[in-house]
């Protein structure tokens, strides 16, 4: 609980991302960095079709667009004929003609 | 991906509803849903307050309080999946006995053998295999449930020769049946088992190979059934060594003659038919007949001729249902004068079926000749004599010593 109050003081110091201890590890062992951590993992094969793991909940869905918040802020998703394929509480797929991904929108 | 299909498969088999939700708190409900572990999926926009979506059976019963909660209004457009499907079906009872019915037809008819393969042995052993089959009442439609393929298999070792292994393999409907040929033993020869040549038939000797004994008749002569061809005594010149036994072998070629008389009769009872016919249908399901109606022996005397018609499937395959159809056809026997020569013929082809059985199976036939005699008393017989050429010498144990 410590290190999570300092966490904000940290992030004042230094212009670094914020790195639980669990990712620290994984850096340090060169474990695969999605392990570890709650970052949100985004996979898009073709673009017909897109991955997030780790995600908090959707929060606009409108015509051709989709905006998911995660830990790392929130990501937009725009295209044509935008639909939630599949939504569970650990990934949502979003399916459509994707033209965009945005963070930080 | 192909998770997701048998997710997809489940929740057919489970149902489903298409839902249509409205409201402004939209992505509020799918957040609470998502939370409470409701599955959604297809996830589409309709409109600017409407939101279209799936969801499984049990997910919509606890949507109520997520919707109340966001202040959707859920409203059911279509049910979709197995149970709808059958819901359909719930009134229609000879549906229901009918679905029963198949299932039972189906465990039944899995729980059968079909089909026998036999492997690995010749025609003839097969047939001793299906034997010992018949006997255990072990067929085409024979339950799978009580047969035991190591119980089969010991069965088969010990009710078939020249089996040196068997194996039993039931797969699906099928049972294959593997078998090991024992490979047959050389004759040995005892040669402690001292024993002398001698002829098993009258005949005149044509070609002597002795490899051991010795020879006591000579190429030209004659020799009687039992007499002594090769001795397994050796004599030495001189008589103060003595005598040496041996286990006489050799191969006596003699020419042997073979006849048989058979009466010559002039009469022939001959089966004619009258060209009046009659058909029996059965039905054939596995080993069992059904008659059909109409079915009955029609005449006196009759040929009766079967054959049968089996119903094939597919890959070269007989159903085990077919028709028997039995025709008969009506005959009355007649009396027949004979030639002297169609006589003959009948009488030299008896003849030649007597004396075939006769026969040793190694002899060779070099010559045939038919003559008729006339016996005082009028009679009239035909005599066949074949002149063969085979291997005399049998084995006789050198006795006293």
């Amino acid at each position: 609980m410590k290190r999570v109050k300092k966490e904000p003081d940290k992030r004042g110091k230094s212009d670094r991302s914020i790195l639980s201890i669990g990712e620290k590890l994984a850096k340090l062992f060169e474990l695969p960095p999605d392990l570890f951590g709650n970052r949100p993992k985004v996979t898009a094969v073709g673009r017909g079709e897109v991955l997030i793991e780790n995600f908090k909940g959707i929060m606009d869905f409108e015509e051709g667009m989709v905006r998911i918040n995660t830990n790392n802020g929130v990501i937009k998703i725009t295209g044509s004929g935008i639909t939630i394929r599949e939504i569970t509480s650990e990934a949502i797929i979003i399916g459509g003609k994707i033209s965009n991904i945005d963070y930080d929108a | 991906m192909t998770l997701m299909f048998l997710v997809h498969l489940w929740n057919y088999i489970r149902g489903y509803v298409i839902i249509i939700a409205k409201g402004d708190g939209i992505e509020r409900f799918i957040n609470i849903c998502t939370r409470r572990q409701i599955l959604l999926w297809d996830i589409a926009r309709k409109d600017s307050d409407s939101v279209v979506m799936k969801a499984s059976l049990r997910g919509f019963m606890l949507m109520r309080p997520a919707a109340r909660k966001s202040g959707c209004r859920v409203r059911i457009i279509k049910k979709c999946g197995l149970p709808f499907f059958l819901h359909r079906f719930r009134r229609r009872r000879g549906f229901k006995v009918g679905l029963l019915f198949f299932a039972v037809l189906i465990v039944l008819f899995t729980s059968m053998i079909w089909e026998i393969e036999i492997r690995g042995c010749s025609r003839n052993v097969a047939q001793q295999i299906m034997k010992v089959l018949d006997d255990r009442d072990i067929g085409k439609g024979s339950f799978k449930i009580g047969l035991d393929p190591n119980r089969i298999a010991a069965d088969i070792l010990l009710n078939v020769d020249d089996v040196a292994w068997a194996g039993v393999q039931i797969q699906g409907v099928k049972m294959t049946i593997s078998v090991q040929n024992i490979i047959p033993r050389p004759e040995v020869v005892d040669e402690d088992q001292y024993c002398s040549l001698v002829a098993e038939r009258d005949g005149l000797i044509t070609k002597i190979e002795v490899l051991a004994g010795t020879l006591k008749v000579k190429e030209g002569d004659t020799v009687t059934k039992g007499q002594l061809l090769v001795s397994g005594r050796l004599e030495s010149q001189y008589p103060e060594f003595g005598t040496k036994n041996v286990h006489a072998l050799g191969k006596i070629t003699a020419r042997t003659w073979y006849d048989i008389r058979v009466p010559l009769s002039y009469e022939h009872t001959k089966r004619i038919r009258t060209g009046r016919t009659h058909e029996n249908t059965y039905i054939r399901i596995l080993n069992m007949k059904i008659g059909l109606f109409g079915n009955r022996n029609a005449f006196d005397l009759y040929d009766s001729v079967s054959y049968d018609r089996t119903v094939s499937g597919p890959f070269n395959s007989e159903f085990p249902i077919g028709l028997t159809v039995e025709k008969q056809y009506e005959v009355t026997e007649k009396k027949v004068k004979l030639t002297a020569e169609e006589a003959e013929a009948l009488a030299l082809e008896n003849a030649r079926l007597a004396l075939s059985k006769e026969l040793s199976p190694d002899c060779r036939v070099l010559d045939e000749r038919v003559n008729i005699l006339k016996s005082e008393t009028g009679d009239t017989c035909l005599e066949l004599i074949l002149e063969c050429e085979e291997d005399i010498a049998g084995k006789e144990p050198l006795g006293g010593d």
